[in-house]
């Protein structure tokens, strides 16, 4: 039963995403559009958080550090010229090689000290944009903020269905990792680190890998959402904030499954939504929720799901 | 010449409330292999309840540590009971992400309780000063020295010559070998737990004197307790303060050389630098 739940979601959740990026041609208002492309963004950024923490023990604090990274490149890439377009590609591909840069450091560490590592990451680079400005031009919100020029021609819907493309396609990308020979070389490790070691996984490669591909498309999405915006600035690009999207969503709909952060990140959305007028509180209710899911049902929806399933089995 | 002695002397002052900040943090990791990823937030919680108290009660921040230090230790005892204990239950990665959730909770309350603006703890002395030679200090970068060596004695004497300090060092050294001699460990942790936390708040009470804060700020904080751990390796305690020395030093002399506005970033980069290549600590084994 479970097996052939895992094995039909993509089907229908495709279905149903193509419905969602349909939304605009039907003249839907316009909020609800802007919620389905936040929706596509997290959920791609949520899967590849799924994937370093939920599949590769890598608990990654450092997420906002890829995103504002390709998202800068894209902006000052299009004040010197660069099309936006091919700033997404260079914006994701700085992403990575920023990755793989960090990596040497805080790979050596493990567990909490891994986390702990990358926690610092954005906030170091957080002030390295404050105080510099590679580019000259205007100033917007706090600190060395930059508008993205030249997009005054893209329209709406294409940037909404670029969204849309990512974010599902960073489903696929996760069933195709999972399916693949780097998959089962996470699995080994998860289940046991040192006999994968021992019968030849190469541990340290692996985890590379997943930390390159989590940072080019986590910075995908980043620079979407910026061209999206419109305007890039230091204090809300490399924040916290972003973190808490990508762990909310996983650890809600079920960290180390696949269906897990798509069900997360549609009730984070409802979430921001039905909070909206409460935004200074945000924080304090995200981090209950995630506090109280953690305690009560660790494996998130996807666990819950999955026990009464399995308890159907027994009864039948 | 006496230029550059200035930043080394502040810089040292420092480095004993940098070590302050850093005890409750490695205790925690001593006791329950746990790095707290909200004990900066808890720091600027004691900063703020001494601002609080301050403005309606009009006590001076260090008499508040009467009320603070109690307030956090019972808060530390309760999270420990409710929340942490649970969370060592599930899973390792558990406690970790349900810090997180701590850390961004008590941003946020801070936020609404005292809004974002940056604020400080100005006493009568805040801007008072002593002289070494010819050269100026203020005062309450002495008072950090001082408070952070007098913590420092008090923790060491409670961990040698009380049964619960030694409960906790036992429970630090070995779990189960400690369990079955009879100690209770889930109190312990309780107990350590509300100690860290109350470390945070008399941390917080003396930086809160020492530089401004924001809810935000425990970031920062956290960052430099964790380097301070991290350079004097753990379970030293004059490693402790021998860190706390050197992030001082690396802040002081890094906004003497490149500027204020860039110290912060040199001491990310320096605790970055030490994580990369010895994660065991400069001084660990």
């Amino acid at each position: 039963m479970i097996s052939k739940i895992k094995n039909d979601f993509l089907i229908p959740a495709t279905l149903v995403f193509i419905i969602l990026a349909l939304l605009p041609l039907i003249g839907a208002p316009r909020s609800w559009v802007l919620y389905v492309f936040l929706f596509f963004i997290y959920l791609a950024m949520a899967n590849m958080w799924n994937l370093l923490a939920g599949y590769s023990g890598l608990i990654s604090l450092c997420q906002p550090a890829f995103l504002g990274l390709a998202g800068y490149t894209m902006a000052i890439g299009t004040w010197v010229g660069v099309p936006w377009w091919i700033g997404i590609i260079g914006g994701a591909i700085i992403a990575a090689l920023f990755a793989l840069l960090i990596s040497g450091a805080v790979f050596r560490l493990s567990g909490i000290y891994f986390a702990i590592g990358t926690l610092v990451v954005p906030e170091a680079i957080r002030m390295v944009f404050y105080l510099w400005k590679p580019v000259g031009g205007a100033m917007h919100g706090a600190g060395a903020g930059y508008m993205i020029k030249g997009i005054e021609g893209v329209s709406q819907h294409a940037i909404f269905w670029l969204a849309a493309v990512v974010g599902i396609g960073s489903v696929y990308l996760m069933r195709f990792i999972i399916k693949s020979k780097l998959g089962l070389g996470l699995a080994s490790i998860r289940d046991n680190q040192r006999t994968a070691a021992s019968i030849g996984v190469n541990v340290f490669r692996v985890k590379l890998y997943t930390f390159l591909i989590s940072a080019f498309v986590t910075g995908v999405a980043g620079a979407i959402y910026y061209l999206n915006q419109g305007y890039i600035e230091p204090s809300a690009t490399f924040n916290v904030r972003w973190t808490m999207v990508m762990l909310l969503a996983t650890v809600i709909g079920g960290i180390r499954t696949e269906q897990g952060p798509i069900i997360g990140t549609i009730i984070v959305v409802i979430l921001y939504f039905a909070l909206a007028r409460y935004a200074g509180y945000s924080f304090l209710i995200q981090g209950i929720i995630l506090i109280v899911i953690m305690l009560l049902s660790p494996q998130g929806i996807m666990g819950i799901i999955k026990r009464l399933f399995s308890r159907k089995g027994v009864k039948n | 010449m006496n230029d550059i002695i200035t930043p080394i002397i502040m810089g040292i002052m420092l480095g004993g409330l940098y070590a302050l900040i850093a005890l409750g943090l490695s205790l925690l990791f001593g006791v329950m292999r746990l790095i707290n990823l909200a004990h900066g937030d808890f720091v600027v919680l004691g900063s703020y309840l001494a601002y609080g108290i301050a403005t309606y009660l009009g006590l001076d921040p260090i008499l508040s540590l009467i009320i603070i230090v109690p307030v956090m230790f019972g808060l530390g005892f309760l999270i420990q009971k409710y929340i942490m204990s649970r969370a060592f239950a599930v899973s390792s990665d558990t406690p970790l992400i349900i810090a997180f959730g701590i850390s961004l909770i008590i941003q946020n309350a801070n936020q609404i309780a005292w809004t974002p603006l940056s604020r400080g703890l100005n006493t009568g002395y805040s801007h008072a000063s002593f002289f070494l030679g010819s050269l100026q200090f203020p005062v309450i970068y002495l008072l950090d020295l001082i408070a952070g060596i007098v913590v420092m004695l008090l923790l060491r004497e409670f961990l040698t010559r009380t049964y619960l300090g030694r409960a906790i060092t036992a429970a630090s050294q070995d779990k189960r070998a400690a369990e079955l001699m009879g100690i209770n460990a889930k109190r312990v942790y309780g107990y350590a737990f509300a100690i860290a936390m109350a470390f945070a708040g008399i941390g917080g009470v003396f930086l809160g004197m020492t530089f401004p804060f924001t809810p935000t700020s425990g970031i920062s904080f956290l960052t430099i307790a964790f380097g301070t751990v991290i350079i004097g390796g753990l379970g030293s305690m004059w490693g402790t303060f021998l860190g706390g020395i050197i992030l001082g030093l690396v802040q002081t002399l890094g906004g003497y050389f490149f500027g204020p506005a860039s110290q912060m970033l040199i001491v990310y980069v320096i605790v970055l630098v030490i994580l990369a290549i010895r994660p065991q600590g400069l001084f660990g084994r």
